[in-house]
């Protein structure tokens, strides 16, 4: 599975919900240490109720600039939310399905783009 | 005493690099339908690439990237895919529209047909990109491209009515045109000023040529003065058709009539300048569009790219750009009317303008890319007052051309 054919599949819960679509995949960079940089490690998926296309940097609560357009992409992002990969059940072509009592974290990342 | 010299060179080249075949066409077909009632579009356009320049020069000098790594960056794969081959076509269209150009110049010197001129001017301008330094190749023919100063020279020599020209510049339809047509040719005015193939030229120009957080001044130099002077040109350019062509009902549908005006205010010697400075400015022109249809599709796709590496070492680069300038020729040899093509590429570029303006924008604003040379307050007023502006005239484009027939 290319990583890519996973944006804008719909995600469900357990009980078959529709919860939105994959907007965006989170990595951390904690793997295997190699010469430039470690093994990036897939941390979980964000789910978008509204739109799956890109948040254009602005998950990052620090960029406020220019009026209006954080609060207009972040508007289009509204109830997005992340899932950790443990909180995944199964992972399709066609659909996500969510395990019962996952967590939804807030997608939004400080300054240095760290959770 | 080294760096005044550098910034008169960097204004003259700006001034003289800022037309090419879409300002001559657009500004002389406005001139001779609209006489001066469009000429705050110029205005407007001037204004508009002044920001997105200095934005893109800003970005590339604090992040090292130029725009479509920039945009590959921040729209992910596929909504960057769209956006490249939207612009790589509208930009396409560009090179086959500068190739033309030239051939049309060198016809009307020459006497020999312009189809014959196609490959020679083609081949001229690989040699160029695969052989001459990026400074030189900047230097000569933005000098050259100076000469069409002559458009203002045969204004003064045309020794129109002032008073009456300048009451033309008040914006306002003429009795004898629609208000859809009007608008049409507003947008396709715009677009020419602001064709979004110079600013990748001139981010990525800025990486080819080094620049740092340092060199930003001077390059804001040259944009802020070397523009709006180039933009007097576009003026001058509209004047003499709005002069000569106007009142004799001609409607300029031929390079031919581009120069008419200079030939009867400057005489033999003005119409030898003016072919020289369209020559060299399509030619300049030419060189830039097909570097940007190398430089965007090498950034999306992440090839090694510039003319300061040796062609080897950036084959795909070179490669591709043989390919558009092959392509270019290919849609030439049907015999289509170079100056149709110049018309459509103008309008089609201001559609395509806002897919490059926005994401230079956001990233002009994120610390991650600049540190602390993100947009000032000032900046970014006036630059959403522009994106507003360019995505109406991009929405407006498309309907407008169907329904003035393109602007018929």
């Amino acid at each position: 599975m290319i990583l890519g054919d996973l944006l804008g599949t719909p995600v469900h819960n357990d009980d078959g919900v529709w919860l939105g679509r994959v907007a965006d995949a989170r990595f951390v960079v904690d793997g295997a240490p190699h010469r430039l940089m470690a093994d990036a490690r897939l941390l979980g998926l964000v789910v978008s109720p509204h739109s799956w296309s890109s948040f254009m940097g602005y998950e990052r609560n620090s960029l406020t600039q220019p009026w209006p357009l954080p609060k207009l992409l972040r508007w289009r992002h509204r109830g997005s939310f992340f899932v950790m990969w443990e909180d995944i059940e199964v992972l399709g072509d066609r659909s996500v399905r969510l395990r019962p009592g996952y967590t939804a974290y807030s997608p939004a990342l400080d300054g240095n783009g760290q959770e | 005493m080294k760096r005044l010299l550098g910034v008169a060179l960097g204004i003259l080249t700006a001034i003289g690099g800022f037309v090419d075949i879409g300002d001559l066409v657009t500004n002389a077909v406005v001139g001779s339908r609209f006489g001066l009632s469009l000429i705050w579009v110029v205005a407007v356009g001037v204004v508009g690439i002044c920001v997105f320049a200095n934005m893109s020069g800003r970005v590339a000098a604090a992040s090292g990237r130029a725009t479509f790594e920039v945009i590959r960056e921040r729209l992910g794969p596929r909504a960057g895919l769209a956006n490249l081959s939207a612009s790589f076509l509208i930009n396409l269209m560009t090179v086959t529209a500068e190739i033309g150009g030239i051939a049309l110049a060198l016809q009307l010197a020459s006497s020999v047909n312009y189809l014959l001129w196609i490959p020679l001017a083609a081949v001229a301008v690989w040699l160029v990109i695969w052989r001459v330094k990026f400074s030189i190749m900047e230097n000569v023919t933005g000098l050259l491209g100076l000469t069409l100063i002559v458009f203002a020279v045969a204004l003064f020599l045309l020794k129109p009515d002032w008073g009456t020209l300048a009451s033309q510049a008040i914006p306002a339809v003429p009795a004898e045109e629609t208000g859809a047509t009007y608008w049409y040719f507003a947008i396709a005015l715009f677009g020419a000023a602001m064709t979004p193939y110079e600013v990748f030229f001139f981010s990525s120009g800025a990486v080819e040529e080094g620049w740092k957080i340092k060199d930003l001044i001077q390059s804001r130099i040259n944009v802020l003065v070397g523009f709006p002077l180039g933009g007097l040109l576009s003026v001058a350019i509209a004047g003499c058709a709005a002069v000569v062509l106007l009142p004799a009902g001609i409607s300029v549908t031929s390079l031919s009539q581009v120069i008419l005006p200079v030939a009867e205010g400057a005489g033999k010697l003005g119409l030898a300048v003016v072919l020289l400075g369209i020559v060299a400015a399509t030619f300049g022109a030419a060189l830039e569009t097909t570097l940007s249809s190398g430089y965007t599709l090498a950034q999306f796709f992440g090839w090694s790219w510039g003319k300061f590496r040796a062609p080897a070492k950036a084959a795909r680069f070179h490669v591709s750009m043989i390919i558009c300038l092959l392509v270019g020729i290919a849609v030439l040899a049907t015999g289509v009317d170079p100056v149709l093509v110049t018309e459509y590429s103008v309008v089609f570029s201001a559609v395509a303008l806002p897919l490059t303006y926005l994401p230079i924008l956001i990233v002009a604003n994120d610390p991650q890319y600049m540190g602390k040379h993100v947009n000032g307050r000032g900046v970014n007023v006036v630059a959403m007052v522009y994106l507003v502006v360019i995505l109406v005239a991009s929405l407006a484009a498309i309907p407008l051309m169907i329904v003035t027939g393109a602007g018929a």
